[in-house]
């Protein structure tokens, strides 16, 4: 039994994650793992492998090989049975769990707004000549650019931000403050940037819950909170409960 | 695509041994039992992905916020990495039984130090990122090269591969030098850890003992057909790699979700302890090299430019999942010794270009 578990696990642990990427890329969530831009590439090679698994099973040299191999002591055949116990697991997850995205756990441990996310920097000068409907195309990562660049209020008034996300407490002041805020993503949810908007909203972990996707539109205005660290937060004319959208990434 | 059990292996085989010495070799024929592996390998993948279906239809996951985010940082590492394993497993295959023997050995120089250079230089026409090049590596080894000669390759391709080069410029350009860095930088230590690797006098002795005896045994299948050995390449090469890719991601998942980001993000600003800060995310985050320029990106005002070249040059060597992957072929002293000499090399190389910059 040993000798062709040996042998076959490879080929059970690839095609079981290739069937597992191939059904995600099907019903379009493998975005919830990777960059759209990287999305083709793995389905070509996904397509690649499976051709090789089931091939591999015609495979006389497979068969033949590893016989040869020293018997291996029980120390190591422990460690290598735990690690594919491990491996294995890993696998049957990526298989029966439903697809997740990253949830507001990583957005609190990775520090919302902590880095400037370079590809979405919003220019000052540009968008404060816009329109209303410039200003609702606005997502959470372009108004939390612009948010770190100015505290200025005269730059905000007039302007309706109107943005989707899930919610994540402020960490300053959790029970009037929660952030909207959105992964921002360069190449796998591996480099996800959590970036958000405050919203004051006294109590509302009443009607909503954290990890919650939300639709908010409203105008910026000196957080009331006295204990957010936040100087401007948005004060809500409307938040309604939203599904989590198909591309819950920002790239 | 289940197990088999023991007695059905030995039929197995005694069943296409007959076939070798009933017809000679002569082209492998499908016995009856191949073709029902066939059938069971079509109908678990149709299984699994049936299965997929129907499970994925159960929305809301039981599992905590944190469990849930390992997982997914883990499930992202895999998938991303799953496309160049793979590339990497056909390169080696079309090293192993497409080339004529012999053919990447007749044009290279006989001087040790140029031979290396010119096998780091290979990378620029190989679309590999570090994990793939491990198989592709092994392959090179078994084919004849010395494993210092190997392990230049193995160190140099993933930084000076094309898709590496576009997209570090795509995410830089030119700016504070940090494309010219890595790639130079790349090469330079590369070669540096090529020679001081081949100092050894015993190079077999480099490798796990599994591995050197295969290198060891002689080619015995000359009379399998070359898809045949494709085939068995390829089974080979995923039951070595693919555990050691599965783990690797697990624990870089599991740091990820255990270990702050600010704690790193706030060393930013000094110029060692950026650079050391770099080593430590480059370590942990274990993404492919030809990505990870677009991985470091979002850093790159909070970091010193010195500091991301650290980055780019060390974590394509060195991270917890290569590690995993590469400690099916070396031994773990070798592991060690090359850990700190590509720390040192590559924290040298970000502090001179934090002082130049």
């Amino acid at each position: 039994m040993w000798p062709s578990i040996q042998r076959w696990r490879g080929v059970i642990l690839i095609g079981t994650a290739t069937a597992a990427i191939v059904w995600l890329a099907l019903s379009g969530q493998l975005v919830l793992y990777i960059h759209p831009r990287y999305v083709v590439f793995t389905v070509i090679m996904a397509v690649i492998t499976l051709v090789f698994v089931t091939a591999s099973t015609l495979s006389r040299a497979a068969a033949d090989h590893g016989e040869d191999d020293a018997p291996v002591g029980r120390g190591p055949r422990a460690i290598s049975l735990v690690g594919l116990v491990l491996a294995g697991l890993t696998v049957v997850g990526m298989l029966v769990l439903p697809p997740a995205t990253l949830s507001s756990a990583t957005a609190d441990q990775r520090d919302i707004n902590s880095t400037t996310i370079s590809a979405g920097v919003q220019n000052l000068d540009e968008v404060s000549g816009g329109t209303a409907e410039s200003f609702a195309a606005l997502t959470v990562v372009d108004w939390s650019s612009l948010l770190r660049q100015t505290n200025d209020l005269s730059f905000y008034s007039g302007k309706t931000a109107d943005v989707t996300g899930f919610i994540t407490p402020d960490a300053s002041d959790p029970d009037n403050v929660f952030y909207v805020s959105r992964f921002f993503i360069t190449c796998c949810a591996v480099d996800a940037q959590p970036a958000g908007v405050p919203v004051y909203y006294p109590g509302w972990a009443d009607t909503m819950a954290v990890d919650d996707w939300v639709h908010v539109t409203g105008e910026f205005t000196t957080n009331p909170s006295t204990l957010s660290a936040q100087p401007l937060a948005l004060n809500p004319s409307e938040v309604t409960a939203v599904e989590q959208p198909a591309e819950p990434y920002l790239y | 695509m289940g197990t088999r059990t023991e007695t059905e292996e030995r039929s197995h085989q005694s069943h296409s041994h007959e076939h070798d010495h009933g017809h000679g070799p002569t082209k492998p024929r499908l016995s009856r039992k191949r073709l029902v592996w066939l059938i069971v390998g079509v109908a678990g993948i149709a299984g699994l992905l049936a299965m997929r279906g129907l499970v994925g239809e159960a929305s809301g996951s039981p599992l905590p916020n944190q469990v849930q985010d390992l997982l997914t940082l883990s499930f992202s590492v895999i998938i991303e990495s799953l496309p160049f394993v793979v590339l990497g497993i056909l390169l080696s295959i079309v090293v192993q039984a497409w080339l004529p023997d012999g053919i990447l050995m007749r044009y290279l120089p006989r001087n040790p130090v140029l031979r290396r250079l010119c096998i780091s230089m290979f990378g620029v026409v190989l679309p590999v990122c570090e994990c793939g090049n491990v198989p592709l590596s092994r392959g090179l080894i078994i084919k004849g090269f010395t494993v210092s000669e190997s392990m230049t390759l193995l160190l140099a391709a993933p930084i000076i591969n094309p898709i590496t080069i576009i997209t570090t410029h795509q995410a830089f350009g030119f700016d504070d030098g940090i494309l010219v860095a890595r790639i130079v930088g790349g090469l330079a230590i590369a070669n540096i850890v090529g020679w001081l690797f081949s100092l050894h006098p015993r190079q077999f002795d480099l490798l796990t003992p599994k591995f050197a005896a295969e290198c060891r045994r002689p080619d015995g299948h000359d009379h399998e057909t070359r898809v045949g050995k494709s085939l068995g390449i390829f089974v080979r090469e995923s039951s070595v790699i693919m555990p050691a890719l599965f783990i690797g991601a697990l624990v870089a998942g599991a740091i990820q979700t255990a270990v702050p980001r600010d704690v790193l993000v706030q060393l930013g600003s000094n110029p060692l302890w950026s650079i050391l800060a770099m080593m430590v995310l480059a370590f942990v985050i274990a993404v492919c090299s030809s990505v990870d320029a677009f991985f470091i990106l979002p850093f790159a005002s909070t970091f010193m430019p010195g500091s991301i070249v650290t980055f780019l040059v060390f974590g394509p060597i060195i991270d917890i999942k290569m590690l995993a992957i590469l400690r099916t072929t070396f031994t773990t002293k070798v592991l060690v010794q090359l850990t700190i000499i590509v720390g040192l090399l590559s924290a040298l190389l970000g502090l001179v270009v934090n002082y130049v910059a």
